[in-house]
């Protein structure tokens, strides 16, 4: 694979470089996967694939283009470069030029490559078998969800002499569990195929549908809100995000008015944009300039560290590439939350009035600038009533403000989960948060 | 489009259907896609792609396969095959209800989506100068406040397929796209900033960029952001009032409380872990939501629309459906699976994103039933409301029952007359609640475009939402502070 991988990489820069571009930067990735959905308890399909994709970056006299397409028909690859090429001089300068960086050594990591979750991906069903069978050990009604077994190689060669290559395995897992009219969903995501851990999933998402039963209404409100990874983690996703350096120059950023060295958060707050963790789907150890990949806060004890760069949002805001290349973007890899000290029984009295929410969707901003947002809570919302859980609640929103709700933070706990689902991509290693005087809204009538 | 392609789903039928499969359906799905994009005029890059590949869905032993490949040749839609195949019948023993298709009546068809002005009727540079001159008209609008960014771009697709299944299906299509989006901030640092994400989107070529007025409108919706800033007052809160609802508004509304609730396979629970389930069960077609003005068509045949289609990717021929009509629950969006479940037959709303993606249950152009009055009649019997012509924030719950949308700019409504501009009003209703409290609605059907997502992995299709100007009666509005 590396050599095929990387052949079709060096064909793409050669021929770019014979075309008259100045540079070229080519990434060649193969995936091999299989994901099987769940619904009512029973598999609703069983999807594969398996396929070769090459993404071009390709410059000319400091114009920005670029192509991707199938390794399959690698010929209208280098069809449309040719077309790019003469294209490229009747465009204007990109106002985001910069040079390719030099090859630079890079550090890989072990362990990324799972046997077992190879043999998953040729046959997942006795995974699916043990996902229906750990989530009915409690009495609960039905589930929905997906597992998903991933391998993928990825080769990347640019003109300024990069050759690199690097695989991983992956997988992706999550289920939403229904009682009565409780429900509970949680989520797995990892670079190794552990059954205790994808039981625990399923466990938890059980426990959280059984004490969802029989909520309440609540009134929209400000309380102390202990958030569980899979909604801290979907709200951090969003933090990071707005870290990528071009999310600033597109106006989609809380940081577009803050400079590192600012306080932003409260001091508990640690946000680690954190590719080096080999436990974490995307974990990688270059990114798609060839520069080497390393862990680095982007909120530390509250104050913002690192804005994400690649060298061309660099070279426009005089920084360094954080090693955080998209093609294009800059874009955060896997993250993680720093833990706190608290157990999650200890959250929950400090917590005293308030909830525990488990699960939300649909986070949206009104002002990305100013960090205005909401979101709708699903699944298990408990109660909390001098410190302790005293039922289930029905729906609401958190109506609130990032850097509000970061100043917010008063503790979390020392245990992490590794989050990985439709809301929360990239995955995320995070624990329970405690914010006090969140927000809170429901509709009027 | 080559015979060779047509030769590769042909062949991949034949060949599921001697491994044993009940059913077989093979998708050719190739889009192409040029984009460029700009921050404050000044140009970040022009990209040029294309994804193709044959998807392959296989029915062994009541188990649904599916599999794609890129590699286009007998050898690589073989293998894919082969995926499906093994992956159903492993799971097959773990089904406890086996998933059958209904029977219909399947298209042998080929066409194709109109284009007055083709991609070529202007250059590179001309596509180039018009954003930068959007840019120029923007900053030029202001005389306070000060645009921060305006992040444009101008994007051109064409989608092809070939639709072959072993029940008959034999349909070819071509659909091209072009679609024109910002994102604006305007700024005035004592005050804050205004934010405005947009975008429009249409099948058909750039006969679009004249009906869009985009270069007049945005200056326009600029001058009232900055006034946004500089002048707006607090919406009422203390006491129900009326609410004129904007078209852009509308739209998003029936595309999340009327299509998405009535996407069966989300009523049977097969996005519950997704997308979420539904307030709709299966028995309540017939059952009310809403007034008589609550009539929502969700419709793929509509020319020049983005989400145009005349045959679903399970080759159904497309008819519009009326999912809410006259304030009834009235049907259902179905695909084959679907419609086998509920006894019916399906009403062609089988979509998928790419070659990548199994056809799911989606909508295509949503919207309300426009009614017979101006605008001005609609605001002149309202003695103390607002009216909401735009928006940011949304959301939904994964029921779809109870929805918010933030308010971007608003007007006040004394006597029948809009006065100034309030800021940050929300409509935060329950979906019978918007329903059931309107009373009126003009005859000004407009469109928006949208990328719906959907599915897992995450299929994002191009979807129309409209509808005309409605009014609400006695809505609480609540506000951002």
């Amino acid at each position: 694979m590396r050599e095929e991988l990387l052949g079709v990489g060096e064909r793409i820069v050669k021929r770019a470089l014979e075309l008259g571009f100045d540079e070229a930067a080519v990434r060649v990735t193969f995936r091999d996967a299989t994901m099987v959905k769940f619904a009512n308890s029973e598999p609703s399909v069983a999807q594969s694939w398996k396929d070769r994709s090459v993404d071009v970056y390709v410059a000319k006299d400091k114009r920005i283009l670029g192509t991707s397409g199938s390794v399959s028909s690698i010929g209208e690859v280098e069809e449309i470069l040719g077309r790019l090429r003469a294209l490229a001089s009747r465009i204007p300068e990109s106002m985001l030029y910069a040079p390719l960086p030099e090859p630079s050594k890079v550090d890989f990591m072990e362990g990324l490559v799972d046997r077992r979750i190879l043999e998953a991906i040729s046959d997942p069903s006795d995974v699916s078998e043990l996902i229906v069978e750990a989530v009915h050990r409690r009495s609960v009604d039905y589930f929905a969800g997906m597992f998903e077994a991933s391998y993928t190689a990825k080769a990347l060669v640019t003109s300024t002499g990069t050759s690199l290559y690097e695989d991983a395995t992956g997988i992706q897992a999550y289920v939403r569990v229904f009682a009565g009219d409780g429900s509970g969903q949680w989520s797995l995501g990892s670079r190794r195929l552990d059954e205790k851990r994808i039981e625990e999933m399923a466990e938890i998402a059980a426990r959280y549908a059984v004490e969802a039963k029989n909520p309440v209404d609540v009134e929209p409100g400000t309380y102390n809100i202990v958030l569980s990874p899979m909604v801290a983690g979907n709200l951090m996703n969003y933090v990071a995000r707005m870290a990528s350096a071009m999310s600033v120059m597109m106006g989609m950023s809380i940081f577009a008015q803050k400079k590192p060295g600012e306080k932003v958060a409260s001091e508990k707050l640690t946000l680690i944009d954190d590719p080096r963790n080999p436990e974490l789907p995307y974990s990688w150890s270059f990114d798609d300039e060839g520069v080497p990949t390393y862990s680095k806060p982007i909120i530390e004890r509250g104050v913002f560290r690192t804005l994400l760069h690649n060298s061309k949002t660099a070279a426009k805001m005089g920084a360094k590439t954080t090693g955080n290349a998209g093609l294009l973007h800059p874009h955060p890899w896997s993250l993680s939350v720093a833990p706190g000290d608290r157990s999650l029984e200890e959250l929950i009295e400090e917590a005293g009035d308030g909830f525990l929410v488990t699960n939300n969707w649909y986070t949206r901003l009104q002002n990305y600038v100013e960090g205005t947002f909401s979101t709708i809570t699903r699944d298990a919302v408990l109660i909390i009533k001098r410190g302790e859980i005293v039922g289930a609640a029905k729906k609401f929103r958190i109506a609130d403000s990032f850097p509000r709700m970061l100043s917010h933070l008063a503790a979390l706990t020392r245990e992490r989960y590794d989050m990985y689902w439709w809301e929360v991509k990239p995955p995320t290693r995070i624990p329970y948060m405690l914010f006090r005087d969140v927000h809170t809204s429901k509709h009027t009538g | 489009m080559t015979w060779e392609k047509e030769d590769i789903v042909a062949y991949a039928v034949d060949k599921g259907q001697e491994l044993g499969a009940d059913y077989v359906e093979a998708r050719y799905h190739r889009r192409r896609s040029t984009s460029l994009a700009t921050r404050n005029g000044e140009l970040l890059g022009f990209e040029s792609s294309f994804e193709e590949g044959v998807a392959v869905r296989v029915l062994v032993d009541g188990a649904l396969g599916f599999a794609a490949t890129e590699i286009l040749t007998r050898e690589g839609v073989e293998a894919a095959l082969e995926r499906a195949y093994r992956q159903a019948r492993s799971h097959s023993r773990l089904m406890r209800e086996k998933i059958v298709f209904s029977d219909e009546r399947l298209g042998v068809a080929s066409y194709a989506a109109l284009q007055k002005k083709g991609f070529d009727s202007l250059s590179e540079e001309d596509k180039i100068s018009y954003l930068r001159d959007l840019w120029e008209r923007a900053r030029g609008a202001t005389s306070t406040a000060r645009v921060a960014t305006l992040m444009s771009f101008l994007a051109e697709s064409v989608e092809e397929k070939i639709v072959v299944n072993s029940d008959g299906a034999y349909v070819k299509s071509l659909v091209p796209r072009l679609s024109l989006g910002y994102n604006v901030v305007v700024a005035l640092p004592s005050k804050g900033t205004i934010q405005k994400w947009f975008s429009r989107a249409a099948s058909g070529g750039y006969e679009w960029l004249d009906a869009w007025r985009v270069h007049e409108r945005l200056p326009e919706d600029v001058k009232t952001y900055e006034k946004i800033l500089l002048e707006a007052s607090k919406p009422p809160t203390d006491r129900p009032v009326d609410v004129v609802v904007g078209s852009e508004i509308v739209g998003l509304v029936v595309h999340e409380s009327c299509g998405h609730p009535s996407e069966a396979d989300r009523i049977l629970g097969r996005e519950a872990a997704q997308a979420g389930k539904s307030f709709i069960k299966p028995d309540m077609v017939g059952q009310r939501i809403g007034s008589e003005y609550a009539t929502v068509i969700d419709d793929p045949t509509i020319p020049g629309s983005n989400g145009f289609y005349l045959y679903d990717d399970e080759g159904v021929p497309a008819r519009p459906r009326f999912l809410y009509k006259e304030g009834l629950i009235n049907e259902f969006l179905h695909n084959r699976w679907t419609a086998a479940v509920f006894g019916t037959h399906s009403n062609a709303a089988a979509r998928s994103m790419n070659y990548g993606s199994e056809p799911i249950v989606r909508m295509a152009n949503t919207y309300l039933k426009p009614g017979d009055m101006s605008f001005d009649e609609l605001v002149e019997d309202v003695k103390l409301g607002v009216y909401i012509k735009s928006y940011m924030e949304w959301n939904i719950d994964d029921e779809r029952w109870s929805q918010r949308y933030g308010g971007l700019e608003a007007y006040l409504i004394e006597n029948g007359e809009l006065k100034g501009l309030v800021k940050n009003p929300v409509l935060e209703v329950t979906t019978k609640t918007f329903y059931s409290s309107l009373d009126a609605a003009d005859k000004n059907l407009e469109f928006y475009a949208g990328t719906c997502g959907k599915g897992e992995p995450m299929q994002g299709v191009p979807v129309w939402f409209g509808g005309p100007n409605v009014r609400l009666r006695g809505i609480t509005l609540r506000v951002r502070e």
